[in-house]
């Protein structure tokens, strides 16, 4: 099925809860974060679009995109030419996002939900009950970009160690310094154990 | 009997107070592939769950993209699945090459399939020989390892790199291929088909290979769709789906090539035997592929003149997925129109196939759970990125 004709069938569906079609590289709609479950459960059940793959769960920081597409987005902070990490004054702002990237095999066809929510406290309901692989990947943008999946079975980290601080992927991250006392700059490289007369060349000649 | 006490008397045996065990099987085993730890609660022998920890081999892939043009990032795909390098760069240059809309030459799309496919081939003989010794047979391990050697003698000459290429570039390869590519490479694959029955031989139809693989580790074509599985697993199932055929890229739809996929020769549809099987008949396909490719390979140039050395793409996000060795391997590039993607998720096969053990595992043996690891055929670097 043509994936605008998904759009207006979701629309039909769901009404206020489907936004705007995605017109671009990706067909895709914009849905509702509250809604996100029903429309998923539907979209997998539904005999003329039984959506059974969920190929790809991304997460996204949209703080400081560059809405123009003229790469002006803003930078990701790291470490200066000292080894400290940098620092920034600016307060991010932005949405995050989840798109879930879908296929069907019975039809073949692809479409993308995605789903904007606000920073503070964000919340998306999960979809692990409908695409069990969800569940690894919700867990994947929860320790990565920081994004809570409501009703989630397990959500804990499982990239990263469990102690780790902050969400690496988002876009006001500070690396750290240290990590459980090991410095994260990278350290004075060790000097030479040998001495030049110990080093010799094949054949015997030093 | 009435002298005899302890174990043998029955009457007692369910006064004995048992409990469940948890057992770290990794992250420092041999039969996990690399650095998985799984977590095994057994009742006796026999596995009541089982959980994986990943993330010990994990890069920050996704957010080193961020900081890395498009071209640069290259480099890094090599180091997912370290077994399968060509394929990962070809999805990495498969993935930026649609969200540029830009042709590649059509001399690189042959070189491209020619390496995918014989990487394929080197990566399966890594499954196969590994599965092997999972289970207990040293011996294939040897054979795949000397005819993989071939391969990456090839590669070598190809790219200069023996593990990890960097071969291939935005726009198409990096080198021409050197002389007496083609020879070498027909040479490898008139050898190598034979070889596939001395496989057979050896290991897929033994009858010990075969009670340890059959009936275990049934993984449905339902059980994949749920937890994503993708590649051999999928077809391993009974369901004949291939991204090269069934959702192609680059120039796959040139070639004929069958899909094999399990049918339950052995035991049940979707076993471990059926997977593995998969695998050995794969690599006859690729062979088949790769002697098409060099019979009609076309002079010409490697690389398009159309890409600066600076890529920017176009503002926008796309997912795009290709075949690997070990499944669906895609990447979800979010670009804002500049240098570096805004953000570029990758998405690994062996990161979907994993996550079905914690299924599968519950109820198996413990010595079935290592044979049903190992018909997975993961690779922890993609895992983990």
């Amino acid at each position: 099925m043509e994936a605008l004709k998904i759009h207006e069938l979701l629309k039909e569906r769901f009404a206020d809860a489907v936004g705007e079609f995605n017109d671009g590289l990706e067909k895709g709609s914009t849905i509702e974060a509250g809604s996100i479950a029903e429309v998923a459960e539907f979209m997998r059940n539904d005999e003329t679009l039984s959506f059974d793959l969920l190929m790809c769960l991304t997460g996204v920081d949209w703080d400081g995109y560059d809405e123009n597409g003229k790469g002006k987005s803003v930078a990701i902070l790291g470490y200066d030419e000292n080894g400290e990490p940098e620092q920034s004054d600016r307060v991010a702002e932005g949405d995050f996002g989840v798109l879930y990237s879908l296929y069907s095999y019975k039809h073949g066809h692809k479409f993308t939900l995605t789903v904007r929510v606000a920073r503070a406290g964000a919340s998306v309901p999960t979809v692990s009950s409908v695409w069990t692989t969800a569940n690894w990947h919700e867990r994947e943008a929860y320790d990565l970009v920081g994004i809570n999946f409501a009703g989630h079975p397990d959500l804990r980290r499982i990239l990263l160690d469990d102690e780790w601080e902050g969400h690496p992927l988002r876009k006001d991250y500070v690396m750290p310094g240290t990590w459980q006392e090991v410095p994260m700059n990278g350290q004075p490289l060790a000097a030479n154990p040998f001495s030049e007369d110990d080093v010799k060349l094949p054949g015997g000649e030093s | 009997m009435s002298n005899v006490t302890g174990w043998a008397d029955q009457d007692k045996v369910h006064d004995i107070k048992s409990e469940l065990l948890e057992i770290n099987m990794g992250p420092q085993h041999p039969a996990t592939h690399g650095v998985l730890r799984l977590l095994v609660k057994t009742d006796g022998e026999i596995v009541d769950s089982v959980t994986a920890h990943i993330g010990y081999l994990h890069r920050c892939a996704e957010k080193i993209a961020e900081g890395n043009d498009y071209r640069q990032f290259m480099v890094y795909t090599d180091r997912f699945d370290y077994l399968a390098p060509m394929n990962m760069n070809f999805s990495w240059a498969v993935a930026v090459e649609n969200m540029l809309e830009v042709e590649v030459p059509e001399r690189a799309e042959y070189i491209r399939v020619i390496c995918a496919e014989l990487q394929r081939i080197c990566s399966h003989l890594i499954a196969f020989g590994t599965f092997g010794l999972d289970i207990g047979a040293w011996t294939p391990l040897l054979y795949a390892f000397r005819e993989r050697e071939v391969i990456l003698n090839i590669f070598e000459k190809l790219s200069g790199g023996r593990m990890l290429y960097n071969y291939f570039d935005i726009g198409g390869v990096r080198f021409d291929t050197p002389e007496g590519f083609k020879e070498e490479v027909i040479d490898f694959i008139n050898m190598f088909e034979v070889k596939l029955d001395e496989y057979n031989t050896l290991l897929s139809y033994n009858k010990i290979f075969v009670e340890r693989t059959a009936d275990v580790g049934i993984i449905t074509a339902e059980d994949c769709a749920d937890y994503g599985c993708t590649g051999p697993i999928l077809r391993g199932a009974g369901k004949p789906w291939d991204c090269r055929k069934d959702d192609p890229y680059s120039i796959y739809d040139k070639f004929d090539f069958e899909i094999p996929y399990g049918e339950g020769e052995m035991g049940t549809v979707g076993d471990c035997w059926d997977r593995y099987m998969v695998r050995i008949r794969e690599m006859f396909e690729s062979c088949r592929i790769v002697r098409q490719a060099i019979e009609s390979m076309p002079e010409g140039p490697v690389m398009t003149d159309d890409l600066k050395r600076n890529v920017k793409v176009p503002a926008g996000s796309l997912y795009t997925r290709t075949e690997s060795s070990k499944g669906e391997m895609g990447y979800q590039i979010i670009s804002d129109g500049g240098s570096k993607p805004f953000r570029n998720k990758v998405r690994s096969p062996s990161f979907s196939n994993l996550h079905v053990i914690e299924k599968v595992g519950r109820g198996q043996m413990l010595s079935d759970l290592v044979a049903t690891v190992g018909s997975l055929d993961i690779v922890l670097g993609e895992i983990d990125r």
